[in-house]
């Protein structure tokens, strides 16, 4: 049984044109490769 | 593949030859984004879209400059109707690698067309409207905006989760059925709007008592043939999605249908109140004319009854003219008078003819009422012309009258006695003597009712008269003295002492015959009137 307020929760706004330079520019979120390079970095301080 | 730290190209050791930097977890990082990607590009081929676009952000969230990953995110982006966010995704990727990038030629394609990037820009606003609607439960307002966007934006995957949602509220499965299965023709694994079209199903199952399908068994049959597959009863019934051929004859039914229906409301509706308007505008008129012809008739009963009283005028005229030129009438009384004033006038001495002209002019039928009937029928000239003849002559003829009949009774000669006193008598009703002797000629003559008739009229209008004895005496012993006097003419008889008790039987006796007469007399002058009314 589908509970409508519950679904209606899962609609969000579209992007519209408006919204698209700061969608853009906040898309440069960090990756696992972030990540990876993040613990190499910790790891050479440990070991110097 | 460059190294993380130096950017010098990896061979396939397992660390860097330029920095010696260890590339083995950065190598299954991208081997993972990579497989992601794949994963994505192959969903993306069979129209996977939702599940194309999860995965190619597993890749960029494992490595956010794959570019490929972003160039075909954005793409499904595009398809999926969010041409913003794909601008976004190619514009990224072409800051990632400018050069020689893919996304150029989509940004381009894009932006090639302004009317139709307009029109979907348009589009995504008017979901974001009708979004709000939904949080304001304005979800009347929000159909209908919805309805708008994926007619503008037909790939719009939102567009559809969102009515199809907002049907299965308001319990209009069908259309929520219809709107669903055109949303997954462009993503055809969409596991919302797969949710919402089981519900869909089954709501519209149990509501019309068809057992559907299992979603899973459903899938797999209408995913290879496009088709709705549902089993009613024993019957499996595969309904597909795209007929045209069908489409249009189901509308050819709707349009005979609807004309059918406009025919029921025709002759339901419409006829009965236009027959009932004509039948209201008919009874308006017999009322009308009703009423006209009841106007006429009333008129006609006036006129008739008018004509009724003309005729009785006429009738009423006629009579009084009949009244005046006949022999009893108007003009004879007054040509009696001329007559008996000329003779007056002529002979002065004459009084007794004078009198009996006079007497002409009233009848004997109202002899008694002379005053009244003369006050009603004649002229003032004529009743002064009548009341100075009568003043004049009336006296001295009764006086006349008197001595002769006097006369004529002592001759024995009754008859003109009779003749004579009965003209004095009518000419002076105060005249005792004329009434006893006049009786006493009718004894004579042996008349004992005319006689005893006008001894009973002496006795009571003259009851002071020296004759009164004689009468009563008459009167009480009538009999005896009729055939004692015989034949014997008349005799003075001295007066015979009264005996109260005789006189007042006799008085009683002769009031009631005079009144018997009288009643008679009247009925037979009603009797006279009534026939001539006639």
């Amino acid at each position: 049984m589908i509970e409508f307020e519950e679904e209606l929760k899962k609609f969000h706004p579209l992007l519209e044109v408006e919204d698209a330079e700061r969608y853009i520019h906040n898309t440069d979120v960090t990756d696992l490769v972030d990540l990876m390079i993040a613990l190499a970095d910790r790891s050479v301080m440990r070991e110097e | 593949m460059r190294c993380f730290r130096c950017g010098a190209n990896l061979t396939e050791n397992d660390f860097c030859t330029n920095c010696g930097a260890d590339i083995r977890l950065y190598r299954r990082i991208m081997r993972l984004s990579n497989m992601y990607y794949n994963d994505g590009l192959q969903k993306a081929q069979v129209r996977d879209l939702s599940g194309a676009v999860e995965s190619l952000l597993q890749s960029l969230k494992c490595n956010r400059n794959n570019v490929e990953a972003r160039n075909l995110l954005g793409l499904v982006y595009f398809e999926m109707g969010e041409s913003v966010a794909a601008l976004s995704e190619w514009v990224i990727s072409k800051n990632i690698k400018p050069d020689r990038n893919i996304a150029d030629d989509f940004i381009e394609e894009v932006e090639g067309n302004p009317t139709r990037l307009t029109a979907i820009s348009q589009s995504i606003r008017k979901y974001n409207q009708a979004l709000s609607y939904c949080e304001q439960k304005s979800y009347d307002l929000a159909v209908i905006q919805l309805k708008k966007v994926v007619q503008t934006n037909p790939n719009l995957i939102a567009g559809y989760q969102l009515l199809g949602l907002l049907y299965l509220e308001n319990k209009e499965y069908r259309r929520a059925i219809r709107i669903l299965n055109r949303g997954l023709q462009i993503d055809k694994n969409n596991t919302m709007m797969l949710n919402y079209l089981r519900e869909a199903e089954d709501e519209l199952a149990e509501r019309d008592g068809v057992q559907a399908l299992p979603a899973g068994k459903k899938q797999q049959m209408g995913a290879s043939s496009e088709s709705i597959v549902y089993q009613s009863g024993n019957e499996t019934i595969i309904q597909p999605l795209n007929m045209p051929e069908r489409r249009s004859a189901s509308s050819l039914i709707n349009i005979v249908v609807g004309f059918l229906i406009g025919l029921a409301l025709m002759w339901f509706l419409v006829l009965p109140a236009r027959i009932r308007g004509a039948k209201n505008d008919v009874n308006d008129e017999l009322t009308e004319v009703t009423n006209e012809l009841t106007a006429k008739s009333a008129d006609i009963t006036e006129l008739n009854k008018q004509i009724a009283a003309l005729q009785q005028e006429n009738e009423t005229a006629n009579q009084a003219l009949e009244s005046l030129t006949s022999g009893s009438g108007i003009v004879e009384q007054y040509d009696h008078l001329a007559e008996a004033a000329l003779n007056y006038i002529r002979s002065p001495e004459d009084v007794t003819t004078t009198a009996n002209m006079l007497s002409q002019i009233i009848g004997d039928s109202v002899s008694e009422n002379v005053a009244e009937t003369l006050e009603q029928s004649y002229s003032v000239a004529f009743r002064s012309l009548y009341d100075y003849l009568n003043a004049e002559v009336t006296g001295q003829a009764a006086s006349r009258f008197l001595n002769e009949g006097m006369s004529a009774y002592n001759d024995q000669n009754y008859d003109q006695a009779i003749a004579d006193l009965t003209n004095a008598y009518q000419l002076d009703e105060t005249s005792d003597k004329a009434l006893f002797y006049l009786a006493s000629s009718y004894r004579s003559l042996g008349d004992a009712d005319k006689a005893t008739e006008l001894f009973s009229l002496l006795v009571n209008n003259f009851p002071d008269s020296e004759y009164v004895s004689q009468a009563k005496s008459y009167l009480r012993n009538g009999a005896e003295d009729e055939s004692a006097a015989g034949n014997g003419g008349a005799q003075e008889e001295e007066p015979e002492a009264p005996d109260p008790q005789a006189a007042a039987l006799s008085a009683f006796a002769a009031a009631q015959q005079a009144m018997q007469e009288a009643a008679a007399q009247q009925a037979a002058e009603l009797q006279a009137g009534a026939g001539a009314a006639q």
